[in-house]
């Protein structure tokens, strides 16, 4: 990527002075230039859309190609196309080279309309108080004078009720993953890390990071949603359009300034220094990240080049961290922990390893989710269920700093519709309506990327994807309630819109485990 | 914490030291497998297809025939199923686990043993009908490159990479483990049974032949799943890790040379 001594400031797309404040108004200019561009124009919008993912048929579906559109060269197709990574430690570094990329190509055109050399993508903080509603310039069809081609403007957003009025509703995205002191996780039943399971020398993750299964999967499913009538997904919903939409960009702007705030807060949060994932993918004998650039130009990256944002030319106005007391910490209260003398310790002690991950329980059948509900059992083995108790006590007498984790997995999660999200919760009284319960909230899932997981003869061996919740707060409150001690754990999955038969959801096991740290 | 992480665990020296042993017999028995020995007998590709079995089981009884190829599947094998194991071991309760894994490689041999069946006889009838060595081998490395191209190869290869949900309770378990085993092999088999032809009907060049096919078998699955095309697969991946990670072993701060324009 070309050096600049320029430093370009991200900012919050609702604190800019206004719906059409000049940079939302030179982003809908810029991608309007990209949109002009035929589809074999590696600097196009269609063209960006793909380098995340592509599939042909949808996209003529939902009217984004036709027989008539000019396709690439194959070169090109094959160097670009379909790179978009997930379910794996390259989420992160991958999509900021990815926004990079595309800000560069609008700051480009922004400046060949004369707009300001410092043009750079806003994000969109849907966490911030009355700020989770989709941006006004985004959902109107008009420009602000009225005439109505706004390009930021696409009517493939169903929202988070498939009725058209797209926001993120607050309770069913969470920050929890800011808590995770490890970058990388594994996909072993454990922690999947904040940043995504070391995918080794495979490269067709199951299993979704701790940021990238909240808030990104969710706030993806919310904005895109799904035709109630045709029963498509949204742009937003499906990894293989999702690029389409101008509010990837600002979503994903959001969760790359979450890494820096991960980073930052505290500051002995570090990226992995393993060089499989430094170099990237030609560590492992994959193709590098390689993007387009203004000019005719490729330029290609690796992790490691990304990592450190001091080292690249652009900022965030706002890193700081979500308010309220840091989760470990918050924990060892809850469980009666003497925090003056125990915080201290409470996170080196979280990211010392190597950690114990087992099974703790797991229901007996396979689950299919139609309609507003589904639940299942749980069986505990009793074994370990024991270690479990023993840590939680250990960790009230101040014996033990870093209680276990506990972590709920949703296996093999397979369907056709990935615009399907659901809320999770355990133990719930029966009878009792699990909303009244937010203390038996394991968490919500939403299915991005389902339905190319499930094909079989493509890029995934077809098993569908493995969904980790951590689950340690709903246990801490069933043993502080002494209810922990039970032989089965009974989990409700509460569906935030009906799932129709022909998405084909279904859930090849419920399991639990615990690490120890 | 990674470097901790990544140190072999004692379920990999196992899988490994297996294997190593069983190229040690393999190696240690001169010719290891059947067909060799059938090499000696000239006679038996002038008799009828039916005598040539009958003679061929008359100088090699079937239990030998059996351990010789559980041996040649133990030794070739057992290294590609680090990844199913894992699978098995991370999603099996700690207390079942050996008992979980055990139960995946006995589904993977039978398998593999029942497709020994298949296989050997199907080089048996191939010496018979190609009696010239060279002319048969050859014949077998055409068949192999033919499925190596072919959409059915990538079918059971991306079959090979399939995890499946496992029960954890019980009989339930037990079977699911072992299931998945089967399954697993039997997509090996479909995936491997042409290339395993190829040191059956190697001659004297046998063991080499295993070696050169274990490397091929073992660099072509770390591939990912792909399409189903009509192309050629290779052990590219596995060429480009070697040569990456030797130059990241090489590089000051292990950063392979810088790639931003």
């Amino acid at each position: 990527m070309g050096h600049t001594d320029m430093t370009y400031t991200r900012k919050n797309v609702l604190e800019l002075g206004g719906d059409w404040a000049d940079p939302i108004l030179w982003y809908a200019r810029g991608v309007k230039a990209m949109k002009a561009r035929a589809l074999n124009e590696p600097t196009g919008w269609r063209f960006f859309g793909a380098i995340h993912g592509i599939d042909q048929g949808l996209w003529q579906q939902l009217g984004y190609l036709s027989s008539s559109d000019p396709m690439p060269s194959s070169a090109d197709i094959a160097t670009y196309w379909n790179q978009c990574q997930h379910g794996s430690w390259f989420f992160l570094p991958w999509h900021r080279g990815y926004l990079l990329a595309l800000e560069a190509v609008v700051r480009d055109a922004v400046v060949k309309l004369g707009g300001p050399a410092d043009w750079a993508l806003p994000y969109w903080n849907y966490f911030k108080p009355n700020e989770n509603q989709l941006p006004p310039a985004f959902a109107s069809a008009d420009w602000p004078d009225g005439s109505g081609d706004n390009p930021l403007y696409v009517p493939q957003r169903y929202g988070p009720n498939n009725d058209g009025n797209v926001n993120v509703p607050m309770d069913q995205v969470n920050l929890t993953a800011l808590g995770d002191p490890d970058f990388t996780g594994d996909a072993n039943g454990g922690s999947p890390g904040f940043g995504g399971v070391d995918t080794g020398f495979s490269h067709n993750g199951q299993v979704h990071g701790g940021i990238e299964t909240q808030p990104h999967d969710q706030v993806h499913v919310s904005v895109g949603g799904g035709d109630p009538e045709s029963g498509l997904p949204g742009l937003m919903s499906d990894p293989d359009t999702a690029g389409l939409d101008p509010i990837f960009w600002l979503h994903h702007a959001n969760i790359d300034r979450l890494w820096e705030v991960w980073r930052q807060n505290p500051s002995t949060d570090m990226d992995p220094s393993d060089p499989n994932w430094i170099n990237g993918p030609p560590a492992v004998g994959d193709p590098a990240f390689t993007m387009p650039m203004p000019g005719g130009v490729s330029w290609t990256y690796t992790p490691g080049d990304l990592s450190d944002l001091s080292k690249l030319n652009y900022i965030y106005d706002d890193v700081s961290p979500p308010a309220g007391t840091p989760q470990l910490a918050a924990r060892l209260q809850r469980l009666g922990v003497n925090m003056a003398t125990a915080a201290a310790p409470v996170r080196s002690t979280a990211m010392a390893g190597p950690k114990t991950v087992e099974l703790l329980g797991a229901n007996t059948q396979s689950l299919r989710v139609t309609g507003m509900a589904a639940s299942t059992s749980l069986t505990l083995d009793t074994a370990v269920q024991r270690k479990v108790t023993t840590s939680l006590q250990s960790a009230a007498a101040a014996a033990q700093p870093a209680p276990d984790r506990i972590f709920l997995n949703l296996e093999n999660v397979r369907g056709a519709n990935d615009a399907t999200a659901f809320n999770v919760y355990i133990n719930v009284p029966e009878g009792d309506d699990p909303a009244k319960h937010p203390e038996l909230k394991a968490g919500t899932i939403a299915l991005f990327g389902v339905r190319k997981a499930t094909g079989a003869d493509a890029q995934h061996a077809g098993d569908g994807l493995t969904f980790v919740l951590e689950i340690t707060h709903v246990i801490d409150t069933l043993h502080l309630a002494g209810a922990l001690n039970v032989s089965q754990l009974h989990v409700r999955l509460v569906p935030l819109n009906p799932v129709p038969e022909a998405a084909q959801i279904s859930i090849g096991r419920i399991s639990v485990f615990r690490q120890s740290t | 914490m990674r470097r901790a992480a990544r140190c072999p665990r004692a379920w990999l020296v196992v899988l490994g030291l297996t294997s190593l042993v069983a190229w040690s017999v393999l190696a240690l028995n001169g010719s290891g497998l059947t067909l060799p020995v059938f090499c000696s007998a000239d006679m038996l590709w002038a008799a009828p297809l039916s005598v040539s079995f009958d003679l061929a089981l008359v100088f090699n009884p079937p239990a030998q025939i059996a351990s010789g190829w559980a041996l040649m599947v133990a030794a070739m094998m057992l290294p590609l199923l680090v990844a199913p194991l894992r699978h098995v071991r991370d999603r099996s309760f700690a207390r079942r686990r050996a008992r979980a894994m055990l139960l995946f490689v006995a589904g993977y041999m039978v398998a593999w043993m029942i497709a020994g069946v298949g296989l050997q006889a199907m080089a048996l009838a191939a010496r018979w009908a190609a009696p010239e060595p060279l002319l048969c081998f050859g014949l077998a490395a055409a068949a192999a490159a033919l499925w190596q191209v072919s959409p059915a190869k990538q079918w059971c290869l991306n079959r090979c990479h399939r995890q499946p949900h496992l029960a954890a309770f019980g009989a339930a378990a037990d079977r699911d483990a072992f299931e998945f085993g089967l399954t697993n092999g039997a997509s090996c088999v479909g995936a491997c049974w042409a290339l395993m032809l190829l040191p059956l009907l190697a001659g004297h060049g046998h063991f080499f032949a295993m070696i050169a096919v274990t490397l091929f078998i073992f660099a072509e699955r770390l591939e990912s799943p792909a399409p189903l095309a009509w192309r050629w697969r290779g052990p590219g991946k596995a060429l480009r890790i070697v040569a990456a990670q030797a130059r990241i072993q090489l590089a000051p701060r292990n950063r392979l040379g810088e790639t931003s324009s």
